[in-house]
């Protein structure tokens, strides 16, 4: 990431992430407050933001989860005063109660809430569809294709919002968040940051009963004079070619139309329609693309949300037209698309001979065999590799009595115990989720239940399913590892850390406090390295006769790296000394660690360069045989 | 016409700033450049991989299967795992580097007479795709220059001595100094140096060059 680009008042053409072309656009429109809680791919929407905020003026907050984020930004908006915020896909889950009232209240000052779906679930628990949000809140979207119109579209839709007193959703995908490409720079003036009077705006913000159903009609008023508004929108454009075959488009898919295209040799041999707003969706502009056209391809990722839009307007527009899509069987509703993808989908609407791509990744498969995997793992370091070998050791003792367990998981670099070599995991379903179904296993099986959540995620969404559990007095184990810091989205500040947003002191909140407020009974506090007394802990919570709830606390390695290279201190490596060492293996068949391989003796080996110096492995082994490199002072 | 970089390697390593400092250049240069980036899910010893596309008429993020001009690999087990993206008289330039990821590890140890993948192996099966093939002990040059971090820097030196790679290579080296620590600039550049020197006894009998000054 570079800073400086984001920070220029120089116009001028740079290199930038999607999500930095966000924070710009924001920054342009002289946005005054932002929040959020990180989530990929938009956490780097956050550390823009939290970088930059000694540069400029602006109220930022790292929330507790999604829904207190967009709240933090509508309190703002309700003020006037423009907000933003960014959320991933299953995010705006969380923050949907407040989406869908904000849609009836509006808002005075501009809010402009980016909400990024994941095609693939390269880092999500769904591939879900979030465009469909926009029509059932009736709040208007944009769908960006590159970093210059998410930057673009950022800037405009403030004014949307602002123009119709509504939030606006700029919807993106992963393939535009992780996009990096060359932004034109436009002029970054700033205001004042100053507080309003709120008598003096007169406003209201009130929804319920018959408010609600004036509102309602109100709502509807809007979305029609947003949609005449969007037919005229510059993010809806054209490419005419001397054809009868159109494509109907949008998001990445734009671009991945284009490259396909490339490869058909069909370049401006086919009309396309590359749509921004979707939602409402510019009618005239796609009866005008459609009427004389006799095939239109859709191409879109996950659900059919423009082609089933697009046989409503063709009905009257034009009934004899052919579209191909989804439900001709021409694309599917699985996948990430990419260019061969389109590029077979196209080929197959117009009948076109065309080879794809499956005897290319055929043969590079044939080539592949036999090479390891590298599946997600913990780091180096990490404090939940010590956890779970304490609690895999309580568990071996407990097996041997007759007691067996389920395994509830939840959202966080601790998911990673679902791999190899650990692969435990019964349920894994969305952020807090653990501690929820883990109340409702309790009542109907045999086996004691065992669920982690992590230090982010018991705040975000876990507090009300323990409140659950001791009230009504719920019997299970839950075991919250706390690393300080959200470690998965890139160790962003949470209330479990003693910092807030752009580096600034904050108060850090004790989870053992919140636990004991509540009334939970067995309550321990563990270092997650201290490997070998954490075994007794875990055991005595296993057998406990009620909720059992263990903090195993010791901060990212990552984020733990991070502060010891501010203060100047060295990560010390330990290596194995061969001569003591008889190849038991304890290091590599129990701790797993990245900085371990065999050397050509097939003697353990620790990589100085990968090694955090967390000591854990040195304490495990039988023989004393990992040692700590000699530092020259 | 468009130049198709697929970067691979291992969470850690140094993928996006890589990605970053040739961006910039590009930037610098007036060229037109778009990348998808793919971190994964853990945050450090995971595949990562970056499409780099230098060009106007490069569209979409993701470059086709087969496509690619270059692989360029800072982990060695890792070229193979995108190989399809690579033209099949593509540039394999890949770093000696080997990471065993521990589900290997674990494997020798349960299975005495299993064997790690070695480098041998690699370029046998890469063989099999292309004859282009560098490897660059990009370690061993990192340390020449005095910091064993600059193997990045290694490989935008080999890159820089590729005919292909249209990005000026000044806005290479300013670009570098303006990505890395200030007092780590001098040594990358030597870095660079390196690398592109060592492109000449290596990767330039494979495939055309700039001639060294």
């Amino acid at each position: 990431m570079v800073l400086k680009d984001v920070l220029s008042k120089e116009k001028k053409s740079a290199f930038m992430l999607g999500n930095e072309a966000i924070v710009r656009g924001a920054l342009e429109a002289d946005v005054k407050v932002v929040a959020f809680y990180p989530g990929a791919p938009t956490s780097e929407v956050l550390d823009t933001f939290s970088e930059a905020l000694g540069s400029f003026d602006y109220q930022m907050e790292i929330a507790t989860n999604e829904k207190v984020a967009l709240e933090v930004c509508a309190g703002a908006a309700f003020a006037g005063i423009r907000s933003l915020t960014a959320m991933k896909s299953v995010g705006t889950n969380v923050a949907s109660d407040t989406l869908f009232v904000l849609g009836y209240t509006g808002v005075r000052g501009g809010l402009v809430i980016v909400m990024a779906d994941d095609p693939h679930a390269h880092s999500s628990q769904s591939e879900q569809d979030g465009r469909f949000f926009a029509p059932n809140t009736y709040i208007p979207m944009l769908e960006p294709s590159s970093p210059q119109e998410a930057k673009d579209m950022v800037k405009k839709a403030f004014e949307v919002s602002e123009r119709h007193r509504v939030p606006v959703i700029i919807r993106t995908v992963t393939r535009v968040n992780h996009q990096s490409g060359i932004v034109q720079l436009d002029e970054l003036s700033r205001s004042e940051f100053t507080k309003v009077k709120w008598k003096e705006l007169n406003e209201e913000y009130t929804t319920l009963g018959s408010v609600a159903r004036q509102k309602k009609l109100r709502m509807l008023e809007r979305t029609a004079k947003i949609a005449e508004e969007f037919d005229r929108s510059e993010f809806n454009f054209t490419k005419q070619a001397d054809s009868d075959v159109g494509v109907i488009t949008s998001s990445v898919s734009y671009l991945h139309v284009l490259e396909s295209l490339k490869m058909l040799k069909l370049q401006n041999e086919v009309n396309i329609l590359k749509l921004g707003t979707t939602y409402p969706l510019p009618k005239k502009t796609i009866e005008n693309f459609i009427r004389n056209l006799k095939k239109v391809i859709v191409v879109e990722e996950l659900s059919p949300y423009l082609e089933k839009e697009l046989f409503e307007i063709a009905k009257n527009a034009n009934p004899n037209l052919k579209i191909f899509g989804k439900k001709s069987g021409s694309f599917s509703e699985a996948w990430e698309y990419n260019p061969d993808i389109v590029a077979k989908g196209i080929a197959l609407a117009m009948d076109l001979k065309y080879a794809g791509h499956e005897t290319i990744v055929e043969e590079a498969s044939r080539l592949k065999e036999g090479i390891p995997d590298r599946i997600p793992t913990f780091c180096a370091g990490c404090p939940h590799r010590g956890t779970f070998v304490a609690l895999n050791q309580a568990l071996k003792i407990q097996v041997a009595k007759g007691q067996e367990h389920y395994f509830s998981n939840d959202i966080g670099c601790y998911s990673m115990w679902i791999f190899p070599p650990i692969s435990r995991g019964d349920s894994s379903l969305c952020m807090g989720a653990s501690v929820g179904v883990a109340n409702g296993l309790s009542h109907v099986i045999e086996e004691r239940v065992v669920a982690v959540v992590g230090d982010s995620t018991f705040f975000h969404a876990s507090i009300p399913a323990l409140v659950n559990a001791v009230h009504n007095g719920n019997k299970f184990m839950l075991i919250v590892l706390d690393n300080s810091v959200t470690a998965m989205t890139g160790q962003q500040f949470n209330p479990s850390t003693e910092f807030i947003a752009g580096g600034r002191q904050g108060k850090k909140i004790s989870i053992e406090n919140i636990c004991r407020a509540i009334g939970v009974e067995f309550l321990e506090i563990v270092d997650s390295y201290d490997v070998k007394s954490n075994v007794e802990v875990f055991r005595k919570a296993l057998d406990y006769d009620g909720l059992a709830v263990v903090v195993s606390r010791r901060e990212c390695a990552l984020y733990g790296d991070r502060n010891k290279r501010r203060r100047g201190e060295k990560i010390v490596p330990f290596y194995v000394d061969k001569k003591v060492c008889k190849r038991p293996y304890v290091c590599l068949r129990t701790f797993y660690c990245p900085a371990y391989e065999l050397d050509e003796d097939r003697q353990p080996r620790i990589s100085p360069e990968l090694c955090d110096g967390c000591s854990v492995c040195a304490r495990l082994c039988p023989l004393q045989s990992v040692k700590r490199t000699e530092v020259k002072a | 016409m468009s130049l198709n970089i697929l970067i691979c390697g291992v969470g850690g390593q140094g993928l996006v700033l890589l990605t970053t400092v040739i961006g910039n250049a590009c930037a610098k240069s007036d060229l037109k450049v778009v990348t998808g980036e793919m971190y994964g899910l853990s945050q450090r010893s995971g595949a990562v991989s970056v499409h780099l596309r230098i060009g106007e008429d490069a569209f979409s993020p993701l470059i086709p299967y087969g496509k690619a001009d270059i692989l360029l690999s800072l982990e060695a087990i890792e070229t193979l795992r995108y190989i399809e993206y690579l033209k099949k008289d593509g540039v394999v330039l890949m770093n000696k580097r080997i990471m065993h990821p521990p589900i290997e590890t674990s494997k020798l140890i349960t299975d005495k007479r299993s064997k790690y993948i070695n480098l041998e192996d690699i370029v046998a099966k890469l063989k099999g795709w292309t004859q282009n093939i560098a490897v660059v002990d990009a370690l061993e040059l990192a340390k020449k220059s005095g910091n064993v971090r600059t193997e990045n820097s290694v490989f935008l030196g080999c890159l820089s001595a590729l005919e292909v790679f249209g990005v000026d290579e000044k806005a290479i080296r300013e670009s570098i100094s303006e990505a890395v620590p200030k007092k780590t600039i001098e040594q990358n550049l030597k870095a660079f140096g390196l690398g592109k020197q060592s492109a000449h006894d290596s990767l330039c009998t494979l495939v055309p060059c700039r001639p060294l000054p």
